[in-house]
Formats: structure tokens, sequence, C-alpha cells
């Protein structure tokens, strides 16, 4: 598994410390290079949420508020980060000066990408607000300026250096993003969601997350700012596309001899193609070596040469520079032999994994009965273990989560697990069971939880009959009596519904 | 200025114990918090050094009022010197380490102690009351599943004065019972008493894998008491081996009882130790009501549910998942897994734990609410032992090219301690999964002793070999029998996303007198499971 920094998102983690943003010293380009504009750009967003219960799913969890900003774009749109918004049961905006409030709609979220646009339910509301523009130009060596607000709504401007473009992990897990790592001694304010970097009054990026003990504030940047937009200006958003296949770099002399490469070292070995991936639909086959796409070569690093960052990993071909239904033009070499391949890139929804990766802004699906929660697997729920939920969960779903396509190759299916139980009559003797994973139910092989569902309404001689992965293997209930204790199990348990299929 | 030298003895002798401890096994795999797992008397706890000097200059002449009778007839104090192996660098010989336990006399001129005491000894001592000489001893027998050894001493008079233990059965409960040994504090030996507090199975840590009947008592037992006995009446009631450090619980304390004691002494009546042996299964109780009418039980509260049965274990043919277990040995099994023996209510397993290898069990099941009977040999489940924490052996291993291969146990995964998830899923799921009869040996690229020929293959450290060349690689002889094979290049798969790793031979061969020399590779493999030679000679003795 890749290794998930352990950077936090910006949330109160800054010691308020003394230190007065001190004046800069002259840079090349002046002053309003920086872009300390006169007019703000910011509303404040004001979020309440209120995430779903995994452990409990029939109910939410305590609600929460977050504070962030927001950048106005063009056409009354506010641009903010997802993780602000996720969860979210109401949203408003507010303007940094005077104060005043209105509603905000959610118009497009891109977990992956971790962005958000907003918009106003009072049109004017953003009003004499200029428009930021969003600048694409940022390079290693820049400097950024982050814009936040004090509490009398006036600027507050924080100045770092822009120390590296890179892929790097977003707080979903889901592939990797350009971003930008910049080195600043930002300070704490409320807002610290969606923090604007600014370069020549134009947006360079929005705020990641941020290390206040190293000073490090890993971006969105630009580039990916700009796919978001202009795939949210389509009629239906469709988010970054893949090509489902993983790779490794080319780099042993060894290998390259294995794999038949005889001329000019470069390309990645392909490990793995994801069934019914564009990839594997476009041709390629494990095996096979990249040697360039979309007509950029990559070196046996897996880079390639981008005119403005220069050396970025492959990847970004396939994320920041195409969209979802391009075609892109693959040279492999297979068995020594060149060859073009065309590859039809594609989103791949989270809901097209065995264990989706992530599941926000819906509700967790079970079914309980006779005191026997089910679930469908999904790293949402792991992620119920917390920070180091790949340490903490059980194991065995780990295990499952970050093998699932070797583990289930080539199927439409999710994973049901038996979370937990409730005491209750049906279940003396089960009380201590958790975390199983079914495979039958009745008899009839379950696949979904509306598997599960359809097989109870089937009981075999009066009785219900579980069959697990794991010990104790089976586990039987009456039939009569889970209907009969049903009515209680809910009162007592305070279950509102015994079940949430879709 | 004396009492500072003294108060500097005792801390010398304090460190001896507690350098061997520093191997204390880690709880087992299930995920129990360290602090929980009971430890090993070896294992220091409290504060040792602060206590006062004074009870180390107590005479220790016996009144003759003591229950006991004059133990220091029967007791000695044991030093060992171990050298632990380095699974790192399995080459090596590995760390010196001492420690210090009891031991007591019993019949025919042995000693009796805890085998963690003598673990991956090289030289042992032993010392008597009264005696102002160390004698040299060996190990005749250790039973690292009970944590029990016998230990002897060629020196003709050693035992002439001393007398042996006998032995008595399981004491009562709350009955008063003492400790005797020599734990931190002093040179002579200490008593300590307590009552029984709980008869119980407990696990065993130093396999970390056993499960074995324990006696729970109140009496203090500190490093230094491991191999001890604890009396009663004059008789050894059993032997201290482990407790709570002091941060975790006081006053919890475990000895060996006589049972299995007496177990560990039968089974090597006939010069060899065979082991514990062993059902091979899991199995849940039946207490639901639902689930007993499914089965086509009784309410009349017996069986249990058979969950997985080790295929390679003494159950694997004649028992199913699924099947009932209603009786073993014409003992009725109560729904909650318990069985009567001789009056007292104990678990299941205790029928098993009374027997020895190629003994017979009768099993008495429920398949498909038909009544079955069925009659196995017992065994040990040879696929459990890579679960628990191994001694007196060398590691087993094969460098080739820079590339460090060894079969994956317990000790693998404390030294390395691997983070990723599929080696950690080989290793929890080994028995359960039956990962075994695939993989009798799971073969780990360990780690890389870098070189030119290997410095791209870093990314391929921790993981598990598939096959070499098209061969499956089930045990470390295969690899080391892929590797002997005359081939243009080994193209080895390893388990998981990743290209092949490809090494040509004539470039190994190249380099390998380079990376033996750089990295002081004395030797290249270790194949067989060769245990450590004893006895060696004789080193310096220890100074007090």
């Amino acid at each position: 598994m890749r290794r998930i920094l352990a950077l936090f998102a910006f949330v109160a983690l800054v010691v308020p410390c003394f230190a007065a943003p001190k004046k800069e010293p002259a840079l090349p380009g002046g002053a309003g290079a920086l872009g300390k504009s006169k007019e703000l750009s910011l509303v404040r967003v004001n979020v309440t949420g209120q995430p779903y219960d995994y452990s409990r799913p029939w109910q939410k969890k305590a609600s929460f508020s977050k504070r962030g900003l927001g950048a106005v774009l063009s056409h009354g749109r506010v641009l903010v980060t997802a993780d602000l918004v996720t969860n979210q049961n109401f949203v408003e905006m507010e303007r940094a000066e005077s104060g005043e409030k209105t509603a905000a709609n959610v118009q497009v979220i891109d977990y992956e990408a971790n962005l958000a646009l907003l918009e106003p339910t009072e049109k004017k509301f953003l009003d004499g607000l200029a428009p930021l523009e969003l600048g694409g130009d940022t390079a290693v060596g820049d400097r950024l300026a982050a814009w936040q607000l004090e509490p009398t709504g006036a600027l507050a401007v924080t100045e770092g250096l822009v120390t590296t473009v890179q892929m790097m992990h977003y707080p979903i897990d889901v592939g990797q993003f350009l971003a930008y790592r910049v080195s600043i001694a930002m300070q704490y304010r409320e807002n610290s969601y969606t923090v604007p970097l600014v370069k020549n009054n134009k947006l360079a990026g929005l705020l990641l997350r941020y290390d206040p003990r190293s000073q490090v504030l890993d971006a969105i940047p630009a580039p990916i700012i700009a796919h978001f937009l202009k795939d949210a200006e389509s009629q239906h958003y469709r988010g970054f596309p893949t090509a489902g296949f993983s790779f490794f770099p080319m780099r042993d002399p060894q290998l390259r001899t294995f794999a038949g490469q005889t001329g000019k070292p470069g390309g990645v070995y392909i490990t793995s193609v994801e069934p019914n991936s564009p990839a594997m639909k476009g041709g390629l086959q494990t095996g096979d070596i990249v040697t360039s796409i979309a007509n950029n070569e990559i070196d046996q690093n897996g880079n390639y040469v981008d005119p403005l960052y220069g050396k970025i990993e492959f990847t970004n071909l396939l994320t920041a520079h195409t969209f979802a239904g391009d075609t892109v033009p693959f040279r492999v070499e297979r068995a020594g032999k060149p060859m073009q391949l065309n590859v039809t890139l594609e989103h791949r929804s989270p809901t097209d994994y065995v264990i989706p990766p992530y599941s926000l802004g819906q509700p967790p699906l079970y079914y309980v009965f006779g005191g026997l929660i089910f679930q469908e697997l999904s790293r949402q729920y792991l992620k119920e273990w917390g920070a180091n939920w790949q340490k903490d969960a059980p194991p065995r779903f780990v295990y499952m989560d970050r093998f699932q396509t070797e583990l289930f190759p080539d199927e439409h299916r999710r994973v049901v697990i038996l979370s937990q139980v409730l005491p209750a009559t049906s279940t003396i003797g089960y009380d201590d069971l958790s975390y199983l994973t079914v495979t039958k139910v009745n008899g009839k092989e379950i696949k979904s939880l509306a598997d599960l569902a359809a097989a109870v309404k089937e009981p075999i001689e009066g009785f219900i009959k579980v069959e697990t992965e794991e010990d104790p293997k089976q586990l039987e209930l009456e039939a009569s009596q889970v209907e009969q204790e049903a009515p209680r199990l809910q009162q007592n348990y305070g279950i509102t519904s015994l079940q949430r299929l879709e | 200025m004396r009492r500072g030298r003294f108060l500097f003895c005792i801390l010398l002798l304090a460190a001896a114990p507690l350098r061997g401890q520093q191997q204390q096994p880690p709880p087992p795999s299930n995920g129990e918090a360290p602090s929980d797992s009971p430890s090993q008397a070896k294992q220091p706890h409290r504060t040792p050094l602060s206590a006062p000097p004074a009870p180390a200059v107590v005479t220790v002449p016996v009144g003759p009022q003591r229950p006991n009778g004059p133990v220091q007839k029967s007791l000695v104090r044991i030093t060992a010197t171990a050298v632990e192996p380095d699974y790192k660098a399995p080459w090596n010989a590995g760390v010196i380490a001492r420690g210090i336990g009891a031991g007591f006399v019993i019949d025919g001129n042995r000693i009796m102690t805890n085998a963690h005491v003598v673990s991956n000894s090289r030289y042992l001592t032993v010392e008597r009351d009264g005696d102002p000489n160390k004698y040299p001893a060996t190990v005749q027998f250790v039973a690292h599943d009970c944590d029990l050894a016998l230990v002897t001493v060629s020196a003709p008079n050693f035992f002439k004065n001393m007398t042996p233990l006998k032995f008595g059965g399981i004491p009562e409960l709350e009955s008063v019972v003492s400790a005797y040994g020599f734990p931190l504090g002093g040179e002579r030996m200490s008593v300590t008493t307590g009552i029984v507090s709980r008869i119980d199975f407990q696990l065993y840590t130093h396999s970390s894998i056993d499960q074995h009947l324990a006696i729970q008592i109140s009496a203090q037992i500190n490093p230094g008491n491991s191999g001890g006995p604890v009396m009663q009446n004059a008789k050894v009631a059993g032997v201290a081996f482990q407790g709570y450090s002091g941060d975790v619980a006081q006053g919890v304390a475990y000895m060996i009882p006589t049972p299995v004691i007496q177990r560990f002494l039968k089974d090597l009546s006939d010069g060899h130790y065979d082991k514990y042996v062993d059902l091979g299964l899991t199995y849940s109780k039946l207490q639901n009501p639902a689930q007993r009418h499914f089965l086509g039980l009784k309410d009349d509260d017996r069986g249990v549910l058979i969950n997985t049965v080790v295929v390679a274990g003494p159950c694997g043919k004649a028992i199913r998942s699924g099947d009932v277990l209603m009786a073993i040995d014409d003992h009725p099994i109560a729904s909650d897994a318990n069985v009567e023996l001789e009056g007292e209510r104990v678990e299941m397993p205790e029928v098993v734990e009374r027997k020895f290898k190629g003994d017979k069990v009768k099993l008495d099941l429920i398949r498909e609410k038909s009544p079955v009977t069925a009659t196995v040999d017992l065994d040990t489940v040879k696929p459990y032992l890579i679960q628990g924490h191994s001694y007196d052996l060398r590691p087993r291993y094969v460098v080739y090219g820079g590339l460090l291969f060894q079969p994956l146990n317990l000790e693998l995964v404390e030294a390395y301690q691997f983070a990723d998830l599929r080696l950690r899923h080989f290793f929890d799921f080994f028995v359960l999964e039956q990962i075994y009869l695939e993989h009798p040996e799971v073969i780990v690229l360990t780690n890389i002793l870098p070189d030119p020929i290997n410095t791209y293959l870093g990314p391929y450290r921790g993981s598990i070999v598939d096959d070499i060349n098209g061969k499956k690689i089930r045990t470390l002889a295969d690899l080391a029998k892929a590797f002997a094979e005359p081939t243009d290049r080994f193209v080895i798969n390893l388990f998981g996303d990743g290209p092949p790793l490809v090494l040509d031979p004539k470039q190994v061969d190249a380099a390998r007198e380079r990376i033996k020399t750089r990295y002081n590779v004395i030797k290249e493999d270790n194949l067989d499971e060769q245990p450590l030679a004893l006895p060696v000679p004789p080193e310096e003795q220890k100074k007090s």
C-alpha cells in the first residue's frame, strides 16, 4: 500500500504564535506579483453537516460545523475544497466585510480531486466581488500568496515558495494528482479550509493540507482546478479519467533484458491490468512496456518531461491533461516489438469497485435481522477505525480492501459482512461474533446486501442459515422468532429502520 | 563506602537477568496489547533497584517450624549464557545475553527449571546453598511448549547433599503456597507466600501459542524466580514461570501445575520429548436454541460445533466443519465446551492435553443429524509451529546475489516488524486458511545486501516467492535447488503486483565473493533445522 502521509487538513493545528508577517523584500515582479488585491475575491463559507455513522448505520453522527473560505469565480460560482462541504446539511456564504449571509447550494463536487463548486441561492449576493481568474503558470521557485481573512474581514496574506511540483495522494486515496508543495509559515485563522493561493492576482491553487510543524503546505494546483471547472461546464460531470493499470519502473537492466528491451532504456512495465478497465479494452497487457503516452516519451522511472515542471510522473498525462471519453495513443513494446494502442479513458466511479474506496454524501446500506447487523464492506466503513485504520481495522477486511482486484477478479459484486451482533433472544450465544464475511444465506451465494435481503426471505424449514468465511462458519436463527422479535429489537436499540438497501 | 559498593553489586546482578529479558516475547498475534499479556518471571518489573539491601544479608538457616522443610537443600541457582539468533543477519552467531533463574533437584539426579531459563543457552552453571562452587551443567530435555526443562550436572558429588523434591497434586483454591527462587534484590534464596487464586487455562508466553493449565497465585514472583518450586506441605505444587509486569497487574503470578509437569516427565521417559499433541480444530459453543434445533440436537446442553478442521492435523480426515462433537473419550461435552474430569469441570481440550503422541482419542459426533464415531491418532499439529517462538535452532536462510530469503515464522515477523498486509495475512491465516498446504514454508525475500547486481531490487523487499523459472517454491530447500539449476537467467515470480525479479547467474557468481566479504556473510545458507551445539567449551566464569 502506498504510504499515506500523516498530514492533516489545516484545521486549528497551528499554534497561534507571535510572528507578524514580515515585510517581504522587493521581489522579482514587485509586490504586485503577490496579488494584493484591493477588492476581495473571497467569501466565507459556513457549513454544518453530519457524517454517517457506519458503526450504527441507521443513524448519523453528531453534527459538526466548519468555516472555510471560498474563491469567487466568474458566473457567480464559488470554489471550495470538497472536504469543506462533505456530508453537509446546510451551507451558507458570508460576505467578509459586511457579514451578510445567504444560503448556498453545492453544484458540483469531486471528492477525488477534493473540489466543489457552490452557488448562492441569492443571485446578487456576489455582486461587487471581482471574480478570480485561474493562472496556470506556476512552477517550482515561484512565490505564492496564501489569502486568509482577519476577523474584521481584512485580508491576511502570507507568502510561500513553491518547492516541488509532483504527483501526490489526495485525501481520498484514489490514484494520484498533480500538487504543489509550498514552504510557507502560515498562521492560524478561523477559516482554515480552502485557503486560496494566489500569484499575480490569479488563483494558483487551493490548500489541500498543511503541516504546521514542517510548515509544508500541499495545494491543489490550477491545472487540476481548470480540469474540474471545464468538466463542470459540461452537462454531466464525469470526473477525472483513469486507465486502470499498475506499473513498475524499468530501471533494472536485468528486467529490461528479460522484457526484451534491447534499444534505448525507457518506459514502465505493466504489472497488472484491471478487468474491464480502459486499459484492458484498449488492449494493454501485463508485461507490456509503455514507452510513450500522447506522444510524450516516458523514461525508465515513469516520468515524462513537462514543458512547465520538467520531469513528472506520466500519470499526470492521464489525469490533468485528458478527460473521460478522450482517446489517448499509447506506444508500447510487447516482447521487444513496438506497437501503438489507443486507449479511451473513462472515469472509474467508486461503485465500480468491489469494495468502494469512498462513499460520501450518501447513507450506508445495512440490513438487520434478529440482532445481526449486515453491511457491505467499504473503505468508508474501515475508516471508522480512524487515521490508523489500516493497522487498527479488522486485518482480514483491510487485506480484502487492499487486494480486492486479486481476490475478486472480474466480478461485479460487493462483500457482505456481519459487522456486529446486538444481543437479543434470537442471538443468544452469538453475542461475541463480529467482523465476519458472509458467503451464503439459506444456501444462496451472497454478493450484495440485496442478495442477502432476498435470501433471508426463503428460510430452510423455518430456519435462516448464515454461512461465514471465518469461524464459526455457520449460524442459524428461527425465522418466526426473528420476525416476532423485530419490533422489540427496534425499540430496545433505537433502530429507526431495520434496513436500507439503496 | 561499603554500602555504596554493595548497591553497585546488586545493580550488576540485577542487570544480568535484565539483559536476557529484552527478548521478552510480545503478545500472541491475536492483537492483544503488549501490556496485557502475562510476561515471564524473568522480565523486569517494578523498581527492583530501589529495594533496600538488607534482605540480601539475612541468614538463611531454616527454622524447624517451616512447613516445607529445608527447601534450600533442593534449590539451585542457574546462570545461563545464551546466544540469541540474529534473524536479520542469520549467518552471525547472535547476541550474547545472560539470565538468572532457579531450579530444583528431583529424583534421578535431575534439576527441573523453566525452558525459558535455558533457552538458546550455550553455557550453564548451577550453584547450590552453602557451596562456593559454580558447576557447569547441561540441558537434558527442554519442552518449549510447556516451558519446562531438565538440567543435569556431571560433577560427581554435586547431588550428594541435595534432597530431591517430591511432587504434590493441584492445590486447593485459597490454600497457601510458598515460592522459592533468586529474584532481584539479592543473591541468596528468597521465599514469598501467597494463596492459590485461580486454576485455569493460560497462554504460555514462552512459545506464545500454547495454552495449558496454569495456576494463578498471589505470591510475588519476580525476575529470577523462574524455574523455582512453589511448595505446599513440603511438596512441589508447581513451577513459577510467568507473571504480569507491575504496571499491568499486581499480585498475579502463574505457576506450571503438576499435571503439566508430570506429563512432561512421562513424555520424555522414553528418552525423547515428543511435544504436546492437539486435535487441530476450532469449535464454538452451541448455546443458541435455534442453532441446536437446526442441527437436530436435543435441549440437553450438550455438544460443540466444529468450525475449522486443520487438514494436516489428526482430525483432518475424520472430522468435518459443521459436525457436532458430543463426547470425547466418552466424556460428555457440555454446550459450553466443558467436560468433567476427576470431578472438575475443565475445558474439553484438557482430555487431549493429558495424552501423548500416538495415543488415540475417541470422538462421538453428530453429522447431518446422525451419530458418527471416530477414533483418531493424536499428533502435534506442525503448521502451528511457525506462529510460535522457536528456540535452540539456527535460523534457516539462503543468500543469493545479495538477496536474503528466509522462511516466515514468528521470529522473522518480530525481527523485521513487517507491515506488509500480504505477509501479515500469510502469517495470521497460515493454519486457519490452510495456507501451509500450498506453502509448507512461506519463503520471504527479507533483506537485500546492496551490490551493483541488486541495486534496483529494493521494491521487492518483503515479498513472498511464488516460483522460480516456473517451478513452485514450497520450501527453502526448493529455493536452494532452483538456484542450483544451470540456466541463463532466473525469473523469480513474487506474489502481488510487480514484474518478475530477474537475476543473471553469471553476474551473481561474479559478485559472490564481493558480497560475502563486504557483508561478512560467513555462510551463504542454512537449510537444516540444526539444534544449537551443546555443550560449548566453558567460558570464563562469571565474577560476582
